[in-house]
């Protein structure tokens, strides 16, 4: 079950504030690594709820994100729609897609979940590879921002764009808050725990997985149609099983079931793969021996670790400082 | 041309051939995962460290040198990643090895462009081998031809390892029962041990001899890994029966879908999995009840 | 309330269910008796839905309940608790009692409402962790309370779905029989109007429970009536010490 506590608000103030400094100090390519970080965070947090509070390790989320950007650019700029009902277009599709996905999945557990769930994202890969609509290789382009002109912001500004994911982002973290909080992810948490149980009390657990992993799918697919229009160009790359592994090792590299975690792993990752990609063109070497390392030392990422190493201290610690002191000692101080 | 026989029998064995290729490395991949229960998503890696390996010693002794070099190059490479990760690996979480793995597909990937840099190499298939061979009213090349009675040996040769000989009695009462089988004086941890370094030499084999056929690449490995596991997951984790299915299945949906109905052909094989997962969760033939 | 009709179950050449029918009136507590390997978790499985039977049927309030899958006969009111501890281990007592209310009350698939804060789930809550004794640890977690504790909140679980039919398997197995003692006692202050079937392995214990007895051998009812008959009963001297020799 979600639970905050000191050290996680306290990340989360710190990750803000560091969000708000290089959106407001950083120039356009320390921006774009800002925007990149964000839309990453926001698909991870998708994957965690679904990964970390319901056991369903998915290797489909990039894929999901990739309907997203595809549902997007198709309805802004083939069908004409406008960009915020095409955003919201896209978001129900992904929606859709995503709890059909689970529906078919929930049966399937353990390794045989993981798999299932990747060739769902191969398939979709597969197809946008292949149908004409969607471009083909070549990918599609022209795709247009949201137009926030009407509150004076210009969205096609680095800075504004980058402020605009970031408050995207915060929307996406408190619903995932509200999602784990709910009836519903209650439930889910206790399929993860003990699923044969839930069903026994009367639980329909495939209903559960499906309904869950569709509101994972809903904000993967805003992941998408963000991607998309900072890129303003997409490719069926996007939607390439690596990116959807990539994800997975975001989540564990923060640490799974944290929500706090991914988005430190996604700050880190991205920073990670920027600075090394311009020292080797053998970033993925380091990745991957990061990647073993941290699963060979069975912490839970790096947030994981810390929490694990200080989470209680810190707890005690703000415990202590709001209690009120006992007057015994404060004489014997004096 | 679709009512000629002859165009019927080519795509026959187009997907008799692909089915054997794909047999070859899903095989070790799935009594692998029988046997240790664990699923080692790098084995498409070890492939194309097999095709890189076999085109290294092909420049140098022709194909044949290759042939041989590759499985046992990658063997040893299994050995290093058996006593290195895989062992201390056993006991975690199937998301645990998956992650192991997947970091090793990224360090392999780079490793290959590290040593053998980002362009293609290729294979020369050797003289004997080169040309067509008329079978059944047919031309057919006869270098596919030898990766089908190459398939069909190794099946052959496993299947009757596994039901006649001591080793396979031992293999087969691992996979049913592992705790059983080590209370029966049976050293699971050395019977393992070979089973990887066995898989892992198929999966070198596959990588050779599938190179004359593609070009061999850094992401080869990457592109057989989704079929690989798309074959063991319909066929069912861990069988050996589940592994020929899945590779015929695979095979022909993939070769007679692309004739039939090329639109659909990329997708059907996926809806294909889908409605195995939907009706039989856990594969056609899995290894267990 | 619970009848079955010759329920029959082969596994491969073993029989493990043969022909049971059992009838169980509203409020009626009857508990099940037999040897170890006597079929009686087997039949609960089928019961509950866990297992399909080759033949027969079940019926719950009147309505044949056979097809129905494991979770819709739960939401019909039957409920189960496990012989070996089947709980939400990394949560608390409350956390688990709780899932289980907030399946009943139709909270657990909400969206826009939090299940545990629920006030028609706390007080559900609050309800079954007096009745079976869980107040002094009711913000513990499973890893923090011992065996026994497990065992009341494994029958507490299943009691938090406000069941017609509770059905527990072995709810005293491997507690010390003064526990057991205790434990039998609050079942008997459970409201009169819950309809109990219990599979039990001690004899003895049966007797503080049961209205009714029902003995299985080899998936075979050989003996279904009051405990004072079941007390002197040959019969079920020679299942039992037949039992002990053979183990």
């Amino acid at each position: 079950m979600f639970r905050h506590n000191a050290l996680r608000y306290a990340v989360l103030v710190v990750l803000l504030a560091a969000a708000l400094f290089q959106a407001f100090t950083a120039e356009y390519f320390g921006l774009e690594i800002l925007t990149e970080i964000l839309i990453l965070a926001i698909l991870v947090l998708a994957l965690d709820i679904v990964a970390g509070f319901g056991g369903m390790v998915s290797l489909c989320h990039g894929a999901l994100m990739g309907v997203g950007a595809y549902a997007y650019a198709l309805l802004s700029a083939k069908a004409g729609i406008a960009p915020p009902l095409a955003m919201a277009g896209a978001v129900a599709l992904t929606g859709v897609t995503a709890w059909a996905i689970g529906a078919i999945c929930s049966r399937s557990h353990g390794i045989y979940f993981i798999m299932a769930t990747l060739a769902f994202g191969q398939m979709a890969y597969s197809y946008v590879f292949e149908a004409l609509v969607f471009g083909g290789d070549d990918g599609l382009g022209g795709i247009a921002r949201l137009d926030l002109g009407l509150f004076g912001i210009d969205l096609n500004d680095s800075r504004s764009f980058a402020l605009f994911c970031l408050a995207a982002l915060g929307a996406v973290y408190g619903a995932a808050v509200l999602i784990l909080r709910s009836g519903l992810g209650r439930s889910l948490s206790g399929v993860m725990h003990n699923e044969q149980r839930m069903r026994a009390l009367g639980l329909t657990v495939w209903r559960v997985k499906a309904d869950v992993f569709g509101l994972s799918g809903m904000i993967a697919g805003l992941a998408g149609a963000l991607a998309a229009q900072h890129i303003m160009y997409i490719s069926p790359g996007l939607l390439s099983w690596t990116v959807s592994g990539e994800a997975l090792v975001v989540v564990i590299l923060g640490g799974l079931g944290t929500l706090v975690g991914p988005l430190v792993g996604a700050a880190a990752f991205v920073v990670l793969k920027h600075e090394l990609s311009g020292l080797t063109s053998y970033w993925h070497l380091v990745v991957g021996v990061i990647l073993i390392a941290v699963v060979m030392s069975r912490a839970n990422g790096i947030f994981g670790w810390i929490e694990a190493r200080w989470g209680d201290r810190i707890e005690r610690r703000v415990a202590d400082a709001t209690r009120k002191p006992e007057p015994e000692e404060a004489t014997s101080d004096a | 041309m679709a009512h000629d026989p002859g165009f019927w029998m080519l795509q026959a064995l187009n997907a008799l051939q692909l089915s054997m290729l794909l047999f070859l490395l899903s095989i070790g991949l799935t009594v692998i995962f029988g046997l240790m229960h664990f699923v080692n998503l790098a084995h498409g890696s070890l492939y194309a460290l097999g095709a890189y390996f076999g085109a290294s010693a092909a420049a140098v002794g022709g194909f044949w040198l290759g042939f041989f070099v590759a499985p046992v190059a990658v063997a040893g490479v299994g050995v290093l990643l058996y006593s290195g990760l895989i062992r201390r690996m056993r006991k975690s979480g199937p998301m645990a090895q998956v992650l192991v793995t997947f970091g090793l597909i990224f360090a392999l990937l780079d490793l290959t462009r590290l040593f053998w840099g980002d362009l293609a190499l290729a294979i020369q298939v050797p003289q004997i081998l080169a040309g067509r061979t008329a079978l059944l009213g047919i031309e057919y090349p006869t270098y596919r031809l030898f990766i089908i009675g190459l398939g069909l040996s190794i099946f052959a040769a496993l299947a009757f390892v596994l039901s006649r000989t001591q080793i396979g009695a031992m293999i087969r009462a691992g996979v049913d029962n592992d705790a059983m089988a080590a209370c029966l004086g049976i050293n699971v941890e050395r019977l393992f041990f070979i089973v990887f370094c066995v898989g892992c030499a198929l999966a070198g084999l596959a990588g050779v001899v599938a190179a004359p056929l593609l070009s061999v690449t850094p992401d080869m490995g990457l592109q057989i890994l989704i079929p690989t596991l798309i074959v063991i997951v319909i066929g069912g984790l861990g069988s050996l029966k589940g592994a020929v299915a899945g590779s015929l299945i695979f095979g022909f949906v993939q070769t007679f879908g692309a004739v039939l109905a090329p639109q659909l052909a990329s997708v059907l094989i996926y809806a294909l999995l889908a409605a195995v997962l939907v009706i039989k969760p856990v594969g056609l033939f899995p290894a267990k009840g | 309330m619970l009848e079955t009709r010759n329920l029959d179950k082969s596994f491969g050449a073993v029989h493990v269910t043969r022909n049971v029918s059992m009838k169980l009136e509203r409020g009626e507590r009857r508990v099940i008796l037999g040897p170890n390997g006597a079929g009686k978790t087997t039949f609960f499985n089928q019961l509950v839905g866990e297992l399909s039977p080759d033949g027969g049927s079940v019926h719950l309030a009147g309505e044949d309940v056979t097809a129905l899958p494991v979770a819709k006969r739960a939401r019909r009111g039957l409920s189960r608790s496990y012989q070996k501890n089947t709980l939400f281990d990394g949560l608390t007592v409350e956390e688990n009692l709780g899932l289980a209310a907030a399946v009943h009350t139709g909270k657990a698939t909400r969206l826009w409402s939090d299940s545990l804060a629920d006030p028609e789930v706390r007080e559900i809550v609050e309800e079954v962790a007096e009745q079976v004794n869980l107040m002094p640890h009711i913000h513990a977690k499973v890893s923090q309370i011992s065996y026994g504790v497990r065992r009341q909140l494994e029958v507490g679980v299943a009691l938090a779905t406000r069941p017609l039919v509770l059905l527990m398997d072995e709810p005293t197995s491997g507690v010390g029989p003064e526990m057991s003692k205790r434990f039998h006692a609050l079942l008997n202050n459970l409201p009169r109007d819950l309809t109990m079937l219990i599979i039990e392995h001690d004899m003895d214990l049966a007797f503080d429970v049961a209205d009714t007895i029902t003995v299985l051998n080899y998936g075979e009812v050989v003996f279904d009536g009051l405990p004072e008959q079941a007390r002197g009963s040959k019969l079920l001297k020679d299942i039992y010490l037949g039992s002990w020799e053979d183990a």
